[in-house]
């Protein structure tokens, strides 16, 4: 039977409510902009009614707790496509720091590499003179700084790729352990039917981070989020985190080990890990590759042709270039053999005043070495590369970023704080307390009536 | 969509409007369009190619001014020439006449070798250091008065040189025979001696390379001694034998107008285009001693006026004359090489705007072009800013007053 203590009591539950979605409203405005933070909302449920014959009537509203707002498919493609971007950023970064060495300068390869054919040939128009043939050694020597300049940014940021592997895999550690530490406390709370809450809040922004160093792969278990590397590598399972491990290789580069000490290196396609270690093993080897075999058949045609020539003394000429014996280092180390302007082979009669072996000289410039394309051609090529990966690897990360931005305003607009809404709210559930209060004082004041009705009956 | 925070947004948007502004003023002060090969990679590709070819094209030019100098210095030689050998066209011609004396003849004789002495000058020009007639072998004078005899520097009576004498394996001995106008070059092999010397300086009499006469034997102060035995055969030699030492004149045995040539025939050539060549110099032995010989017909005529008749005087005239017309002859060629020059010096010059302009299309940007971008590019960002501006601070809390 309805009676004023039952009012009463609706009325406190609607004040508990009211308070409670203010509170939850308090917690999303004070976090608004909280990195991770996932919009909460009081779950209100209308109280069971009590029935009194053919009359059923309510009891008001219960506070039934708080729920995360979440939308677990677009919380992973934000992984996914953090991984891709940070892959991309990885690249761009370091392709930025090296293709200055390929952009027309005046110290650029091919621009020296011109200036040595120009002056090649300038010595043709007088060989006996001194300054013309210094004039080669000069620019022979330039052409050698060039390749040693370009060879030492690829190795410069090669070991600084390298360094970013260890602290990339350290940090990785790091947020492994501190994301299986969570996973008991969120599992126990939803073994319970409870919201993960804060906790999950905290794993996911903590898996957001993993992303942006390595491919991970998020399962939901009982026990709370596997993570594994790409290639199926574990991470995380349970409260248990694997941790990788890093050895030196045999090319005197950090490899990446898992737990069971397999080389995972290889496997690493994305992330800022995964950006590094392509950038380090693949993108910068290529290109270091190429310009070795440049600089190591430019200088053995060089040396060739100096060899059938004669010097100024009459001697047969000595090389022009030194070079290591093998390919691989050429670029670093070319450098000029002779340093007298002398012992420039111009002649190819034994004459002190001919000229007939710079022709040969000269010919390099339009002729194949053994890869198949000019010099000239082959730095072209060179330097397309690098644009062209520096492009790609601009475009992928804004294409990525851009990807992101929509999928984190698409996740906003699930999980986010909007500070209108939420001010809104607060006034609804402002206006319902004080709505609430208004009953509390309004059966306050009937059971003041109430009780004082038998008092005035008394006087 | 419900829209939380367009903070993250404004952010990007402002960033790439920051970004598109950047890139426009960079085009504006750079003047060019692809300021690293992640811009354009296929331009800055084409731009290394192109940079080349431009390089390429000012050293032709450079190398054909240089060129242009270098045979209009050896043009002037020839003019000297040419009149030196009408000079002397003219003077034969009058010691040629019947009424002429002996001492007019011996007189005009003597202004024929004040004439030689002229043209010898001319023969040894330099530019820049360098002999113009000396072929590849520039860097000493081409035309050398000759000798009867020379005799070598190693040897003496108490450790004389012999037959058997080795020879340092790829030395070269050169006597070149004022005579004939031809050289012997003998490149020592290992095992060589001076017996195989001697065989060789015999085989080159034989062929007609060097003088009947011509021989190479130790001489009684243990020398090797290579003379000739007519005294108006000369010749000059040269050795880098370390065996023999260098090789010098015998005082007293220097032959009167006689000049051999030790340069050599190597025609230099420079490249001045893509596809063209110039040749830089006219080995003196074509000119001076080969077909009509110029010092064969100054030796020819002094000895006739000196010595001849009338009619010895009239036919070395006439090779007087026909030596004029081969050295004519000669010049031709290098005169159409100077009128090359030049039309290539106009061409280059059209090659260096064309490189410049595709260079321009490759990489660079129009100032209004990149005046108008950046235009663009300012009203985008103000546009940008103001819509951030005019958006961030708008919250119902301001209505809720």
């Amino acid at each position: 039977m309805a009676s004023l203590s039952n009012s009463l009591s609706i009325a406190v539950q609607a004040l508990n409510a009211a308070d409670g979605a203010i509170t939850a409203t308090n917690n999303n405005i004070a976090n608004a902009n909280t990195p991770g933070y996932t919009r909460q909302v009081a779950i209100l449920q209308e109280a069971a009614p009590t029935n009194e014959g053919n009359v059923s009537i309510g009891n008001g509203v219960m506070l039934e707790g708080y729920q995360s707002v979440r939308d677990e498919l677009v919380q992973s493609q934000i992984q996914q496509e953090t991984q891709a971007q940070s892959g991309a950023n990885a690249q761009l970064a370091s392709m930025n720091q090296i293709q200055p060495a390929f952009t027309s300068s005046t110290q650029d390869i091919g621009t020296q590499m011109s200036a040595l054919f120009s002056s090649i040939s300038g010595l043709s128009t007088d060989p006996t003179s001194s300054s013309a043939r210094q004039a080669v050694l000069t620019a022979g020597q330039n052409l050698a700084t060039a390749f040693n300049n370009v060879s030492n940014t690829l190795t410069t940021q090669q070991s600084s790729l390298n360094t970013q592997v260890s602290q990339d895999v350290s940090q990785i550690n790091q947020l492994s352990q501190q994301i299986a530490a969570l996973n008991p406390q969120i599992a126990q709370l939803k073994s319970t039917g409870q919201d993960g809450g804060t906790a999950e809040d905290q794993q996911d922004e903590l898996v957001l981070k993993l992303s942006a160093l390595t491919s991970v792969s998020v399962t939901q278990t009982d026990s709370g989020e596997t993570l594994t590397t790409g290639n199926g590598t574990p991470l995380v399972v349970g409260n248990q985190s694997y941790a990788l491990q890093t050895t030196n290789g045999s090319n005197g580069m950090t490899q990446v080990l898992d737990q069971n000490g397999t080389n995972v290196t290889a496997t690493l396609t994305s992330g800022d890990l995964g950006g590094t270690v392509q950038m380090r093993d693949t993108t910068i080897p290529g290109l270091q590759g190429q310009l070795d075999t440049l600089a190591n058949q430019f200088a053995t045609k060089f040396n060739t042709i100096q060899a059938n020539g004669t010097d100024q003394n009459g001697n047969a000429g000595q090389n022009f270039f030194t070079i290591p014996s093998t390919v691989a280092g050429s670029a670093g180390s070319i450098a000029m053999n002779i340093t007298d302007p002398a012992l420039v082979a111009a002649s190819s009669d034994g004459s002190a005043g001919g000229n007939g072996n710079l022709a040969a000289f000269s010919a390099v410039q339009t002729t194949q070495l053994s890869s198949g394309m000019t010099p000239g051609d082959s730095y072209s090529d060179l330097v397309f590369q690098v644009g062209s990966l520096a492009s790609n690897a601009n475009a992928e990360s804004t294409a990525t970023t851009s990807s992101l931005l929509q999928l984190n305003d698409q996740l906003a607009s699930v999980s986010g704080v909007s500070i209108d809404q939420e001010s809104a709210n607060l006034i609804t559930y402002q206006q319902a307390y004080e709505a609430a209060a208004r009953v509390v004082s309004t059966i306050q004041s009937l059971f003041s009536i109430t009780m004082s009705m038998g008092t005035a009956a008394a006087e | 969509m419900r829209v939380t925070n367009m903070v993250p947004d404004m952010q990007y948007d402002m960033q790439q409007s920051n970004q598109a502004l950047n890139a426009a003023l960079q085009q504006v002060s750079t003047g060019l369009r692809v300021n690293q090969p992640s811009d354009d990679p296929t331009a800055s590709a084409n731009m290394v190619t192109s940079l080349a070819a431009s390089a390429s094209v000012d050293q032709y030019t450079t190398n054909t001014s240089a060129v242009t100098s270098l045979m209009q210095s050896t043009d002037s030689a020839f003019s000297g020439i040419v009149t030196s050998l009408n000079s002397a066209l003219t003077i034969g011609t009058a010691g040629a006449s019947g009424t002429e004396n002996s001492t007019n003849r011996q007189a005009q004789a003597s202004q024929l070798q004040s004439i030689l002495s002229d043209v010898i000058r001319q023969a040894n020009t330099t530019y820049q250091g360098a002999y113009v007639f000396g072929g590849s072998a520039s860097t000493t004078p081409p035309f050398v008065a000759a000798s009867t005899d020379y005799t070598s520097a190693q040897g003496s009576a108490a450790t004389p040189l012999s037959a058997t004498t080795a020879l340092t394996a790829g030395s070269i001995t050169t006597i070149s025979d004022a005579t004939t106008g031809e050289s012997m070059e003998f490149k020592a092999a290992a095992g060589d001696t001076i017996a195989t010397l001697q065989a060789q300086i015999a085989s080159a009499v034989t062929a007609g390379t060097l003088s009947a006469g011509t021989t190479a034997t130790i001489n009684a102060a243990g020398q090797l001694d290579i003379s000739t035995n007519n005294s108006s055969d000369g010749i000059v030699v040269s050795s880098n034998d370390a065996a023999l030492g260098a090789m010098s004149a015998t005082a007293g045995t220097q032959v009167a107008n006689a000049y051999a040539y030790v340069g050599n025939s190597t025609v230099n050539s420079v490249q001045v285009g893509d596809a063209m060549v110039a040749a830089t110099n006219v080995p003196g032995d074509q000119v001076f001693t080969q077909g009509a010989s110029v010092l064969g017909a100054f030796s020819g005529l002094i000895n006739a006026l000196q010595n001849g008749t009338s009619t010895d005087i009239g036919t070395a005239t006439a090779a007087m004359s026909a030596a004029l017309t081969h050295v004519s002859s000669v010049r031709v060629p290098l005169d159409n090489t100077l009128s090359q020059l030049t039309s290539q010096q106009t061409y280059l010059g059209q090659e260096k705007v064309t490189l410049t302009s595709q260079q321009n299309s490759l990489v660079g940007i129009s100032l209004a072009e990149a005046a108008t971008n950046l235009s663009q590019a300012e009203l985008a960002n103000n546009a940008t800013l103001a819509a951030a501006a005019k958006a961030m601070p708008q919250t119902l809390l301001d209505y809720l007053k």
